[in-house]
């Protein structure tokens, strides 16, 4: 009882200044770290720490793709997607909210050590701009694109290329799911010849493109790269504002594991996926904005202890990547600790019965050292 | 039946260690006179290492990590371990699932404590008697016994264990199959449950030559 008093006198404290009625917790006093906005683009800094909530019928349309697979799980059991708002994600939301779509596209890097929540703030920002009506062009992790690649086909439109036609493929029907209305809209701006007998015409929507990928998986890669380049070539025109995120950048810029038919390693560039994403990363068009997310959990050949953009990228990567705006993504802060702790306790996560009490709770944030990632695989058996 | 004593390197001098945070928190005015003795014989004698799996989280429990201990294959107790914990959090989202769609009256009688389930599900499967062999007269006979406590405990978690590793199909991961049987243990049902009533039944059968045990 206690606790929950002394929690709610600091949250009116900090409350008191807000406006929305919504926040005061009248009804259920328990719920302090929650908040019922559920419009990222309503998020400020009072709510901060909380934990808003996603219904789920968004959660299936907005991330096909791209929530981490605890996350996935976890949404599962307790029936609900509860993402907290923190200071990283209220940062790039207010710099997105302020930024000129006249320029060229600003790029972030989320950075952080492993478990910190880059991901989660990346899922943020694209809800938020799904919410605003945004193109979303998102690639869950770029890291699947360049090791364990069953098939690997040569190029037909560049001999010295290779082609991914599953990795193409999936991309495409996540792509579709999560952004249908635009695919109506946008129209191709030439003529494209897949194969020698298949073509798109001029003047088509998208759409067609992306079917056409999907039915032929040889070309999909092909699609794929048409895709992002008429994206990439219509944003500035101000119909639409287009939204990159891709997390893993590190990927584009790093080795493979992926062998040729003669044994002989691949390098990034000569996969035709890795290429035209690089295209799009590099900030020569305008009207959008590009959020990645370094990571190196999936990375290959990096060592574990490495978290920092210079080491992560390399040398080529952070030329390529060079103005960007970094943003740091921490460890939970104390009132974060708190309300991650409660909701799990309300969620009836933590099962344990000494996990009720302070000495738990002090445990568990000494040996989680309010790392998010350490605290949910701490809380999974307790 | 005796067994044969262990003996250990650490002379008799040598004490336990105490682990518990409570115990070291108590002011001196609430010790009794034996606790006084304790605590002066410990700042004169020697103290034993503290075994790795002896552990202060409040969190730790001794059946738990007795169980992880007869998991491990090859000294490997890091993936025992977190075999374990993943067995719990399965258990766990699975009482989790069923609990959010029963309806409000059947609500509280879904057990989601991953440990009370655990604990129930071993102690169902405890057998109470057991069979030994007994040569008399040149000819062997099983011959109902009563266990130990421990013995008891062992088999349970022994049966459990085995029925995992070998009646399932080969490619089902261990906690999905843990989770499983103990989920099946808890209610009664199961393989493990049947071997237990299996056990007893040989016992009945057998009780004619419950004479011929001599301790």
């Amino acid at each position: 009882q206690l606790e929950h008093g002394r929690a709610l006198h600091t949250a009116a404290r900090d409350g008191l200044s807000s406006v929305s009625a919504q926040d005061v917790p009248a009804e259920r006093p328990r719920a302090v770290f929650h908040t019922s906005e559920s419009d990222p683009a309503k998020h400020t800094e009072q709510h901060e720490g909380r934990l808003y909530d996603i219904p789920l019928e968004e959660v299936k349309a907005v991330f096909p793709h791209g929530l981490p697979y605890r996350f996935q799980q976890q949404i599962q059991t307790f029936n609900e997607a509860r993402v907290m708002v923190r200071r990283p994600a209220l940062e790039l939301l207010a710099y997105l909210k302020g930024s000129n779509l006249a320029h060229p596209a600003v790029r972030y890097v989320i950075y952080g050590e492993r478990g910190t929540g880059k991901t989660m703030t990346l899922c943020h920002v694209v809800h938020y701009c799904s919410r605003q009506g945004w193109l979303v062009l998102h690639v869950p992790d770029a890291h699947l694109w360049v090791k364990n690649c069953k098939e690997l086909l040569q190029s037909s439109y560049n001999k010295d290329r290779l082609d991914q036609p599953l990795q193409a493929s999936a991309w495409l029907r996540n792509f579709k799911t999560s952004n249908e209305r635009f695919l109506q809209e946008i129209k191709t701006q030439k003529k494209y010849m897949w194969g020698k007998r298949e073509s798109t015409e001029e003047g088509r929507p998208l759409g067609e493109v992306v079917e056409q990928g999907l039915a032929r998986v040889r070309s999909a890669s092909d699609a794929v790269g048409v895709v992002l380049r008429e994206l990439r070539q219509q944003s500035h025109r101000g119909s639409f504002r287009l939204l990159v995120a891709v997390d893993g950048v590190n990927a584009l810029w790093g080795r493979t594991t992926l062998r040729k038919e003669d044994k002989s390693p691949v390098s990034p560039e000569e996969l035709t996926l890795v290429h035209n994403l690089r295209k799009v990363v590099r900030n020569d068009w305008s009207g959008g904005a590009i959020v990645t997310t370094l990571s190196q959990t999936g990375s290959l050949f990096k060592p574990s202890s490495a978290y920092t953009p210079h080491e992560l990228l390399g040398k080529e990567g952070f030329d390529a990547l060079d103005p960007f705006v970094p943003i740091p993504v921490t460890n939970y802060s104390p009132k974060e600790f708190e309300s991650c702790y409660g909701y799990y306790l309300e969620r009836k996560w933590l099962q344990h019965e000494k996990a009720h009490t302070e000495d738990g709770k002090a445990e568990l944030q000494f040996l989680s050292g309010s790392n998010p990632r350490q605290l949910d695989r701490l809380a999974g058996p307790l | 039946r005796i067994m044969p004593v262990r003996w250990s390197r650490y002379s008799p001098s040598y004490l336990e260690p105490e682990v518990k945070k409570e115990s070291y928190q108590k002011p001196l005015e609430e010790l009794t006179e034996e606790e006084r003795e304790q605590m002066e014989l410990k700042a004169v004698r020697p103290i034993k290492a503290a075994p790795p799996t002896l552990s202060s989280s409040v969190f730790s429990d001794p059946m738990i990590s007795k169980f992880t201990n007869m998991m491990m294959k090859s000294g490997n107790k890091v993936l025992a371990r977190s075999l374990m914990s993943q067995t719990l959090e399965a258990i766990k989202r699975k009482q989790l699932e069923k609990y959010h769609k029963a309806p409000e009256n059947e609500k509280e009688t879904i057990e989601c404590n991953p440990y009370v389930i655990f604990h129930q599900a071993l102690k169902n499967c405890q057998p109470i008697i057991g069979l030994s062999n007994i040569t008399k007269g040149g000819k062997t006979y099983q011959v109902p016994v009563p266990l130990t406590d421990n013995r008891k405990r062992f088999l349970a978690m022994k049966w459990m264990i085995t029925e995992c590793r070998e009646n399932k199909h080969r490619r089902t991961m261990m906690p999905e199959k843990l989770s499983q049987e103990l989920l099946l243990a808890f209610n009664n049902e199961g393989p493990v449950i049947k071997r237990k009533h299996v056990l007893h039944k040989m016992a009945e059968a057998n009780r004619a030559y419950a004479h011929f045990r001599w301790w």
